[in-house]
């Protein structure tokens, strides 16, 4: 390298780190009150199907084995520790994980929607993370999108023989991504910008938020097939007992 | 421990156990918060935003006896968010320089207009009248109680106990996340970027395991003291006082007559 292109390295790199420095906490829950009123309602109304199916499930679950209920409240209590805790990151900053890929990938995307609804408040009135109005908006897009991307891209992954961590990896680093773009889809269908409409403001939203959730989809990803080693390595009955089965073995 | 969040989830609960706002009717703190919020929302004005959170902060350090740097730091949570997305808010792409101010980039220009900005500062008051609303209910209700509201708001009963189990078990998993992660640290676990990631998945599925086992001790204990689905706890009487109401009909008012003209 001569002199001047490790200078410019090092300036990109200065800016890399200036980027990541930026605390992402809670970055990416619709803060309370950012919504107009029309707009929470709609989320409440799309993410609702999703909401009764998961409760029906999990009454369904309760009603075959009444000792389910502390399982099943020790998995939302699961997703929310995984999702409130701070994860390594290369700079020092704050930021942690959604958790919906994980979370999809143990117990099913459906169970993790009425899990996922008790958890983001909780978040809200524990963390201030999201809100109590933007609660709808936020169920769909770390609920409901993400989850059930998730599964569904593990599943896929499964079924073409892609290797099982490579399939661990792509289902929740895009699950991290696909929650990301749905709630800038939801920030700019609410606020559109006044000459590009809701496309130009979807790129702006989408570029404001990418430097910290870009990274974070991928730390997301290496995290998520860490932990899925280390339960294979030692938890199987454990597993088997949440009902995760493997698809491809 | 050095860790914001677990900081945070330990301490805005701590916060409402010792409000001096914690004497007051769930049910009335509850009808409160989610009211304000709604004008706030539906008002939609800057003055009316200002009001809310000017009033609120002094109901907070009045009545609840909360810290103001407590309060401060707390309204602080939210601030990225807020700042990005009201930059995004403010700012506009165009191919053309169409508005008082722009940025002139490789294919487009990023353009702000003294009406975008003030519509993202209103928008930003707006934001932070609703978070001060809320938390006016998080900083002084107990989660419990909050559950208890929702019961007799005819949530379903099952969502009710999973919530109260939920609350339980986040502390007893933070609990055990905060002795893993000592230990780990005693082991050097985070000295670096690569270890720090081995460390955090150990962990984590660790969690995992460690919190199915739980579940299936609380089951035990839970049935050996004759559960049958249902979860009964003793409250305390709280009866909402006239002055309170009265106050906040007045406050309300306030707000409409603010937002009217």
């Amino acid at each position: 390298m001569t002199q001047k292109q490790r200078k410019l390295v090092r300036l990109t790199a200065c800016a890399a780190l200036l980027c990541s420095v930026v605390p992402t906490a809670g970055a990416m829950h619709i803060m309370e009150g950012f919504l107009p009123p029309l707009m929470c309602i709609l989320w409440g109304v799309i993410a609702l199907p999703f909401l009764l199916a998961g409760y029906f499930s999990l009454k369904k679950a309760v009603a075959r084995d009444r000792r389910a209920v502390t399982l099943i409240a020790m998995a939302g209590a699961f997703i929310f520790v995984i999702s409130s805790l701070k994860i390594p990151s290369a700079t020092g900053s704050c930021s942690h994980m959604t958790g919906t890929g994980l979370g999809a990938i143990l117990f099913g995307p459906s169970a993790v929607s009425i899990l996922g609804v008790i958890v983001l408040l909780f978040q809200a009135i524990l963390l201030a993370h999201g809100g109590l109005t933007t609660l709808g908006a936020n169920t769909f897009s770390m609920a409901v999108a993400g989850p059930f991307v998730s599964f569904g891209i593990y599943r896929l992954c499964l079924r073409c023989k892609v290797n099982k961590k490579v399939s661990v990896f792509l289902a929740a680093a895009l699950g991290d991504l696909v929650t990301y773009c749905v709630t800038s889809v939801q920030l700019a269908v609410a606020y559109p910008s006044a000459t590009g409409g809701v496309t130009g403001s979807l790129l702006e939203f989408l570029g404001v938020f990418a430097p910290t959730q870009l990274p974070l989809a991928v730390l997301e990803g290496v995290l998520t097939v860490m932990i899925m080693m280390a339960l294979e390595a030692y938890a199987q009955p454990e597993l088997r007992a949440v009902g995760f089965e493997e698809v491809g073995a | 421990m050095a860790n914001g969040h677990i900081h945070g989830a330990h301490s805005i609960d701590r916060l409402a156990y010792e409000s001096g706002m914690r004497t007051w009717n769930p049910v009335f703190k509850t009808v409160l918060a989610v009211g304000t919020l709604v004008l706030c929302l539906a008002a939609d004005r800057p003055m009316v935003s200002t009001a809310v959170i000017l009033v609120l902060a002094a109901l907070q350090r009045g009545k609840g006896k909360l810290p103001l740097r407590d309060y401060l730091g707390l309204m602080l949570v939210p601030l990225t968010f807020l700042l990005l997305g009201g930059v995004a808010v403010a700012c506009d792409i165009a191919l053309t320089p169409v508005c008082d101010w722009n940025l002139r980039l490789p294919w487009f220009y990023l353009c702000v207009s003294a009406e975008s900005i003030r519509f993202a500062v209103e928008l930003v008051l707006k934001a932070l009248g609703a978070v001060s609303a809320m938390y006016l209910l998080a900083l002084t209700t107990t989660a419990c109680e909050l559950v208890d509201v929702l019961r007799r708001a005819h949530l379903p009963s099952l969502l009710c106990e999973l919530m109260y189990l939920i609350y339980r078990f986040v502390f007893v998993l933070l609990d055990m996340y905060g002795r893993m992660r000592q230990a780990a640290g005693a082991r050097l676990g985070w000295k670096d970027f690569r270890t720090s990631c081995r460390s955090f998945g150990g962990i984590a599925g660790n969690l995992f395991v460690l919190s199915l086992r739980r579940s299936r001790v609380y089951a035990d204990a839970m049935a050996a003291r004759g559960y049958d689905g249902d979860l009964r706890f003793l409250e305390e009487e709280k009866p909402v006082r006239a002055a309170q109401i009265i106050w906040t009909g007045l406050f309300w008012t306030a707000l409409l007559v603010l937002a009217i003209c």
